[in-house]
């Protein structure tokens, strides 16, 4: 047993490992991330989960319930700290699990993975008091710095499960804890093809790039063969007026602590809402943006769907303006007390296996008019599935008394 | 001074480092003298030649051994700092609705579309509580107008008896807004300019309940409430009584008060404590002739009002229009409701995690600091958004 796998069993108990250790952890996952770009691509099957806020055993109820390590790929959209007591395990053990499984761990980073909301929420007072010294927080501060900003997921299927005929028409299924269905959504082709025909004009203006779904270089998901469902932006907060394609966001220098405006910090705090255009967000950073901003965007860069973090939702999920983008939020019973179920995003493969062309495919030529044949219809998302969880029993031991009454409040 | 001077300095005066009130009874006259007990950053040199020197002389109030060059002294001085160092007038205004009541109120007006930030300070405090935070914000944005209310039963605002007690929310709001447009209509301004309103404490229900009033109409911009939350408040009324009893009744001087809310760290900045702590204490000889100097306002007789003041604070702070900010102290005590609001964005929070309860009091530079960045973020006159799509198409560009 390695060093490494010894760490994440001592962390899947809830033990923090040596200060040693940690700065070692910490050095080789900086190395490893140095190495990925601002947006990294991912391909499906991939498991999506929102914000954890340090809430440790719900995130060993979410590796239950979602499928283990390495068994399950995921992608993790930030706030892994903060809030919750066990900010330092889980960070830990999910930087852990990225070291020992770079290829089947995606970790992005959230607005609370910055030095000075640590400060404030609770990781640093965390750290402060489970080794006495805040060198542990320092050493997790310099990876928050190296995490990616985004992901692009590709080839999802836009069938949950290929090769059984039944489950073409679903869109969307949500299941509960245990795996059993609770509900079925459908694909809705009559509003789809509607939808679509509106869609096809300008389709074919922008389908003589090429490149791959996320840059700008390339055209639509009608122009890429063999994966029908477009490809997923995966990001925290949202998007930014400063950024129009995803390689804007290539662009970005991150490796630095989150910025209180420009587009990196806009990209951790940003809210969608039911507003037309953009509007200040009431956060204090970031912005908001309306359905006509993430419909130009998914267009333009060849996305079916944004899915991302950042907002707590009381059913653990999310979608919005016809389901464009998805809200995805994974700390159930937030703070030990919100009563909120969370939920995770799972995206199946496309079993073509196509569907990981786009990412080299540069002929342009093959690509318009046999697209709507190999489609079969009208079918732009991938299929989700949502797998919905409550909190875990919780365990009092070690958990800190309730926060001291202030003395004085008039 | 180190650790081991102090504790030196304190065996060799006989000073124990706690409890205040002993202290207070036994060497009132002493105490200015006593620097030990005091922390406070700003005057590690001061403090240290105190210490050298109070071994062998003891000086008095009137020597002023160590005063300073005056603007506003620093460092150990105890000195009151006059309502007039911070604001350029003080208003006493009318208004039609409770003409039994003079309201009184610190102005500095707001220069050429300026914001105004409108302060309302907590229970048992005044006006001045605002001081030094309002001319930190002034510094930072010279055309802001700050106008710091004393509510009824505070301060110098004047209530006949029976008024002065009637502490309701609904009270408490309506005056504020009366003292608003009376200000208004005393200085000949045309119209209201855009304003943010501040509350502290009680001061945050009652701005809180003002926006939610909706009665300033397009005038209000933001509203930023300090260092109170529902939940964690109604949790520490139980004690408050008890905490209320462990205040001493009286001073034998205003130095002596001021010196009290210094060691006591009730408020952790000398400056703001010189300028505000005269405010709350009135000369009453008929109770203790040896400590005349009583609080203005009996606070412990406000209990029938306190969870009027705070019931439903949290659903409308989320509820009401306009920017929001909450600045809190120590650590975020949210209550859930305010949690989850703050966890779906819907208002900016802020947290000084090494501030006492008097947050703007203890951090004036950043407390202002962080009201104009708000007041910025919410400023309509300035913000330009990016264009909506549907303009764009309008336009006929291309998206």
């Amino acid at each position: 047993m390695s060093d490494l796998d010894k760490a994440i069993a001592q962390l899947r108990s809830c033990r923090p490992i040596p200060e040693d250790q940690v700065r070692e952890l910490c050095h080789r996952a900086r190395e490893l991330l140095i190495e990925e770009g601002n947006v990294v691509t991912v391909t499906a099957p991939v498991t999506i989960c929102g914000d954890i806020h340090g809430q440790f055993h719900d995130l060993m109820e979410l590796f239950r319930v979602g499928g283990d390590v390495p068994d399950t790929n995921y992608l993790f959209m930030g706030d892994f700290v903060d809030r919750g007591f066990y900010s330092l395990e889980s960070f830990l053990l999910l930087l852990c699990l990225k070291v020992r499984y770079p290829d089947r761990m995606t970790l992005i980073r959230g607005n609370h993975e910055s030095r000075q909301i640590t400060t404030v929420y609770g990781f640093y007072d965390e750290c402060l008091r489970k080794y006495g010294s805040a060198n542990v927080w320092r050493y997790c501060c310099d990876v928050f710095d190296y995490l990616a900003l985004g992901a692009i997921v590709l080839g999802a299927s836009s069938t949950l499960s290929p090769g059984m005929p039944d489950d073409d028409d679903t869109e969307i299924e949500v299941c509960d804890q245990a795996g059993s269905i609770i509900s079925r959504f459908p694909r809705q082709r009559a509003n789809q093809s509607a939808s679509q025909e509106k869609l096809e004009a300008p389709n074919k203006s922008t389908a003589d790039k090429t490149g791959p779904p996320g840059s700008g270089a390339s055209g639509s998901s009608s122009g890429s063969v063999g994966n029908p469902t477009g490809a997923i932006l995966c990001v925290h907060g949202g998007l930014s007026p400063l950024v129009d394609t995803v390689d804007k966001i290539r662009l970005i220098d991150r490796k630095q602590e989150v910025p209180h405006e420009g587009a990196m910090c806009d990209l951790l705090w940003s809210d969608p809402d039911e507003i037309d255009g953009w509007g200040l967000s009431p956060r204090g950073a970031g912005f908001l943006f309306g359905a006509d901003i993430v419909k130009v965007f998914n267009h333009r860069n060849d996305l079916s769907l944004i899915a991302r973090a950042h907002q707590l939702v009381m059913e653990g999920f999310k979608e919005m303006f016809d389901a464009s983008i998805v809200t995805v939020w994974s700390a159930p019973n937030y703070c030990y007390r919100c009563g909120n179920v969370a939920a995770v995003l799972e995206l199946t493969e496309d079993e073509s296996g196509t569907g990981i062309f786009q990412r080299t495919n540069g002929d342009v030529g093959r690509s318009s008019g046999a697209v709507i044949e190999s489609r079969g219809g009208p079918k732009n998302g991938p299929a989700r599935r949502y797998r919905v969880f409550q909190a875990a029993p919780q365990d009092s031991r070690g958990m800190p008394a309730k926060k001291p009454v202030a003395d004085y409040f008039l | 001074m180190s650790d081991l001077q102090r504790a030196w300095a304190r065996s060799k005066l006989g000073i124990p480092p706690e409890p205040f009130e002993e202290l207070d009874e036994a060497e009132e006259d002493q105490v200015p003298e006593l620097p030990e007990a005091v922390d406070d950053d700003s005057s590690s040199a001061s403090s240290a030649s105190s210490v050298s020197s109070t071994g062998t002389i003891i000086p008095t109030p009137s020597q002023k051994l160590f005063a300073r060059p005056q603007g506003v002294a620093r460092g150990r001085t105890l000195e009151q700092i006059p309502w007039t160092t911070y604001f350029e007038r003080e208003l006493f205004l009318k208004s039609d609705a409770n003409p039994e009541v003079t309201y009184h109120v610190y102005l500095n007006s707001p220069a050429d579309k300026g914001p105004l930030y409108v302060m309302h300070h907590g229970a048992g405090s005044s006006g001045l509580s605002f001081a030094v935070v309002g001319s930190e914000i002034r510094k930072r944005l010279p055309n802001a107008g700050i106008l710091a209310v004393d509510c009824r039963g505070h301060g110098s605002t004047i209530a006949p008896d029976g008024a002065a007690l009637d502490l309701r929310l609904d009270t408490l709001s309506s005056d504020l807004f009366a003292m608003i447009e009376a200000t208004k209509a005393q200085m000949g301004w045309p119209e209201l300019p855009p304003i943010v309103l501040v509350g502290h404490s009680l001061g945050g229900a009652v701005v809180t309940d003002l926006a939610m009033s909706k009665k300033l109409g397009t005038s209000l911009l933001a509203y930023a409430v300090l260092d109170v939350v529902e939940g964690s408040a109604m949790d520490a009324l139980q004690s408050m009584q008890t905490y209320l009893s462990t205040r001493p009744g009286g001073f034998a001087t205003v130095e002596s008060g001021i010196d009290w809310h210094i060691r006591t760290r009730t408020v952790r900045n000398s400056v703001s404590a010189r300028a505000s702590v005269p405010a709350l204490l009135v000369w009453d000889e008929s109770r203790d002739a040896s400590r005349p100097w009583r609080w203005r306002t009996n606070l412990a007789a406000t209990q029938p009002f306190w969870e009027d003041w705070f019931v439903g604070l949290s659903k409308k702070f989320l509820g009401a229009r306009g920017g929001k900010l909450l600045l809190l102290a120590g650590t975020d005590r949210l209550d859930t409701e305010l949690t989850i609001g703050q966890m779906q964005g819907k208002y900016a929070l802020q947290v000084f995690p090494d501030a006492g309860h008097f947050i703007h009091e203890d951090k004036p530079e950043q407390t202002a600091m962080t009201l104009v960045d708000f007041y910025r973020r919410n400023d309509r006159s300035a913000l330009v958004l990016p264009p909506k799509v549907s303009e764009l198409l309008r336009q006929g560009k291309k998206v």
